[in-house]
């Protein structure tokens, strides 16, 4: 009996150790995380860079710890701390990462917004692969360095941003190249491509790159026609694209949608009306003063004030009190300062003339992308009766009368009739408009439509 | 006494007044202290003081049952770690598998041994039931225990399943809604009960509690005591099956004979059945050391293989559940897909017939197949008809998961595993 257990004794042995080796892999390997030796190296460098033996002694007694900003709005918690020791330290200014100091603390203070509402990643995760997040599995990550302005759109308005230019002229982008007429964004658009409400969290910056310059590589079958952007054009549409996430952000980080601007003070000069009794460049109501150079006869400080409670700073005055917030009252006051040296007053929808109103409209709606620029056609729609293209709009004048002209717009035209019946029918077609353009600005359209005929000429129909 | 160090300790620790009232028998020197051993300790009295080598046969049992069993108990242990981190919310389940992953200690290493135990115990229970068919072993007088392992099967499946859910990912959140839409194709219960289950009709937070209570304390709950009853079983049913079984077993166990005829009789109180009734007392051997310390071999065995999985293979996590981005194809846990297969040709068939007709079968087994032949062998002759008609719903079993697992790509279409399916990644 004892013979035969001597076997189990062996096996017991071989089996106690391979456990226990086992045993030891698994702490070995828990143990050692890549977090920890940057955390060492953040700790070198603070011996090093210590100038006295109690910041020396302070430098040593660095714990190596996980760090993490907890944000509970944003259901977030941002690790990158954990290696990124010195974001908050500007002394590690032009410092090799993870170890570089990181501007911007002021406007965004790392313990309120963390580091993955802006520049993505994955915020949870403690390894180099998996915190940058370009790992199978993680649909979020890190956006290149010169796409970052994207993440602005997230909190603020794209085009009021005076810190976030390539964005706002993304957005500028968008709106003249004639997307909307096939895409949807925020519920206004056409309907023959995608919607484009959260495409940012679905597309990379390279796919964006690639789909506008040959949208079929990307999208087998894709009806869209390839895009002739400059390369800071197709930076700035990606980013704004990238922008447009669908996501929308919380209580504190939402109060400040609209950063006090003077493209927002225009904004509000023309949606509160205060054309009706000022007037700016001879245009204008005349019961207050003209506006032209407010900015050399008052302060801002003034202005401010003035704004949010007039009776307070000008006894007597008849200018009601609009119930201003502050930041809109800077960002009034932003736009009536700049007044003189900018010429932004020419831009103000309520100082255009119906013409002028109605070409912003043709970009805004998207018509754009069928009719082409100042609607002089050329775009293809393969097998329509129309010389296989949208047809152009110059002249549209000597085509309609205005009435007919609205009911079309209104109405669109769904069947494209086809150059030859056999063949598939036209992709592009003339949809309804009469849901998304508004009254008021139908108007203004056919004013500009109208004025495409070249001067002078008649065809006599 | 030129004994070695540890064990003149321990002799030292079991005599002392502490020692002895924890041991009381302390390490056994003599047959009446190895039978004394087995009955005088909690763990070791479950089973006898003497086994009968057949049991001890590694190419018999395999050791099937005992590996399931110390699958259960990893699954346990680790699983209530598990319970110390995790949420069942469907806002913060994801993040307890991230911080697990990433800053909890241990905690990817315990996912991993947790989810690989899972499948392991899943394939260890089906081997133990291929195992009991093809050596007969369900037959007079064990067929209520082969009742018992079939619910404890279904058990199986059932935490294996419930547990899928938890982490809350893509391939949990769709492997569930694929598995349960299979349930619901039951005719009259399918829908009710797959409401039931998920407390509504699509998975959502109602869904995650469910089966977080049912997968952390309903089943496992169950699942204990139908393995204590089964273990009871395999003792009260004369140990475990052997061709050289006394023909009178079945009779005594059922007309409560007791045995009287054995000094250590007393030990084995056991309803007629005990190895002394064999009648050949040289083919049994003290459990002590023989069966004790093979069992203990096997724990380490199984410790060992665990670990060494979930060292190096990480459990899957996808993305977080979305439900308005189906991945296609949507599949279910692997041991469902041959269901999903079946489905994909006949929801009545995959959801209802089959699986019904499965079950209803291993239930009705032991008392449609009734014949005493060939007990206690592997692949024995006289089991020739029986054995082949498992062997073949074995064969159609795993062909129809292997096509379902390896061979089905975008829209269940037939895809072949070492081919590169078509790009449907979005990005780029």
């Amino acid at each position: 009996m004892n013979g035969s257990l001597r076997k189990f004794y062996g096996g017991f042995t071989a089996l106690g150790l391979l456990v226990g080796v086992l045993v030891i892999v698994a702490y070995h390997q828990d143990q050692h995380r890549q977090w920890k030796a940057y955390q060492r190296q953040f700790v070198q460098a603070e011996i090093r860079r210590a100038a006295t033996p109690p910041q020396r002694a302070l430098a040593e007694r660095t714990p190596i710890q996980i760090r993490q900003i907890l944000l509970p709005e944003l259901s977030r918690v941002d690790r990158c701390t954990t290696c990124h020791l010195a974001v908050e330290d500007p002394s590690y200014g032009g410092y090799p990462q993870p170890l570089a100091y990181h501007p911007l603390h002021d406007q965004h203070p790392f313990e309120k917004f963390g580091c993955t509402i802006c520049h993505r990643g994955q915020g949870r995760a403690t390894t180099v692969a998996e915190a940058h997040g370009n790992v199978p599995h993680w649909d979020s990550p890190m956006l290149p360095l010169k796409y970052t302005q994207a993440s602005c759109g997230q909190c603020h308005q794209a085009a009021d941003n005076p810190a976030a230019p390539e964005l706002a002229r993304g957005e500028q982008v968008f709106e003249t190249s004639g997307c909307r007429g096939c895409h949807k964004l925020g519920g206004v658009g056409g309907g023959l491509g995608p919607e484009l409400d959260k495409v940012g969290a679905r597309r990379s910056p390279e796919w964006l790159n690639k789909h506008f310059l040959a949208p079929a590589t990307v999208t087998p079958g894709s009806g869209m026609p390839p895009q002739k952007f400059s390369a800071p054009d197709l930076q700035a549409i990606t980013l704004f694209m990238l922008s447009q996430t669908g996501e929308s952000v919380p209580g504190f980080y939402a109060s400040m949608k609209v950063i006090p601007s003077a493209s927002e003070g225009r904004r509000l000069f023309g949606q509160k009306g205060c054309i009706g009794c000022h007037s700016i460049g001879g245009q204008g109501g005349k019961i207050g003063p003209a506006l032209d150079d407010v900015g050399l006869r008052r302060s801002p400080e003034w202005m401010v004030q003035h704004l949010r409670d007039p009776q307070a700073v000008s006894p007597g005055t008849v200018m009601p009190r609009f119930g201003f917030a502050e930041g809109e009252a800077r960002a009034l006051t932003d736009f009536l300062v700049h007044l003189r040296d900018q010429k932004v007053a020419l831009t103000l929808p309520s100082l255009m003339n119906p013409i002028e109103r109605g070409r912003g409209i043709f970009g805004t709606y998207g018509c754009v992308g069928c009719h082409g620029p100042e609607g002089k056609g050329g775009v293809p729609n393969p097998n329509a009766k129309t010389a296989e293209q949208v047809p152009a709009l110059t002249y549209v004048a000597d085509g309609y009368s205005k009435d007919e002209l609205r009911k079309f717009i209104l109405n669109g035209q769904h069947e494209i009739t086809p150059l030859d019946p056999k063949r598939p029918p036209p992709p592009l077609y003339m949809p309804a408009w009469r849901d998304t353009i508004k009254d008021a600005e139908i108007d203004d359209l056919m004013a500009y439509l109208f004025s495409l005929k070249p001067k002078g000429e008649d065809l006599g129909f | 006494m030129n004994a070695p160090l540890p064990k003149r300790l321990w002799h030292w620790l079991e005599r002392t007044r502490v020692g002895r009232s924890v041991f009381r028998v302390g390490l056994p020197q003599s047959n009446l202290e190895r039978s004394q051993a087995m009955v005088s300790s909690f763990l070791l009295h479950v089973q006898p003081a003497k086994v009968s080598r057949h049991a001890l046969k590694p190419g018999y049992t395999l050791g099937l049952g005992l590996i399931s069993l110390y699958l259960f108990l990893l699954l346990v242990g680790t699983g209530v770690l598990l319970m110390f981190c995790y949420v069942p919310s469907t806002d913060r389940a994801y993040d307890a598998m991230k911080d697990l992953q990433f800053v909890v200690s241990a905690g990817l290493v315990v996912r991993n041994m947790h989810r690989w135990a899972a499948h392991l115990m899943v394939i260890f229970v089906l081997l133990h039931l291929c195992r009991v068919f093809f050596t007969g072993a369900y037959k007079r007088p064990r067929e209520f225990n082969w009742l018992i392992g079939t619910a404890l099967l279904l058990l199986t499946l059932g935490l294996s399943f419930t547990g899928y859910l938890l982490p809350w990912d893509q391939l949990a959140f769709w492997a569930i809604t694929v598995g349960t839409n299979i349930a619901g194709y039951a005719p009259f219960v399918g829908l009710r009960l797959k409401f039931l289950l998920m407390g509504g009709n699509v998975v959502g937070q109602e869904a995650l509690i469910r089966f977080y209570a049912l997968h952390v304390i309903v089943l496992p709950g169950i699942a204990s005591l139908l393995v204590a009853i089964h273990l009871w079983r395999v003792r009260k049913d004369g140990g475990l099956s052997r061709p050289d079984e006394p023909a009178d077993l079945v009779a005594q166990i059922e007309l409560s004979q007791l045995p009287t005829n054995k000094t250590y009789g007393l030990m084995e109180l056991a309803r007629g059945t005990t190895p002394q009734v064999g009648r050949n007392p040289e083919d049994e051997v003290f459990s002590w050391p023989h069966l004790v310390f093979r069992e203990v071999l096997l724990f380490l065995a199984v410790v060992a293989v665990v670990l060494f999985l979930a060292i190096f293979w990480n459990a899957p996590l996808e993305e977080m559940a979305n439900a308005i981005h189906p991945p296609n194809p949507a599949k279910a846990p692997w041991y469902f897909l041959g269901l999903q297969e079946l489905v994909s040709y006949s929801a009545l068939w995959g959801g209802v017939v089959v699986p019904g007709v499965l079950v209803l079968a291993l239930v009705l087994l032991p008392y449609l197949d009734r014949g005493r032949q060939g007990v206690g062998r592997w692949f024995a002759r006289e089991r020739a008809v029986a054995n082949t008609i498992f062997a073949l719903c074995l064969v159609v079993a795993i062909a129809l998961t292997v096509i379902g697992s390896l061979f089905r790509g975008p829209n269940w279409s037939w895809q072949e595993p070492w081919k590169q399916p078509p790009a449907l990644t979005e990005r780029s």
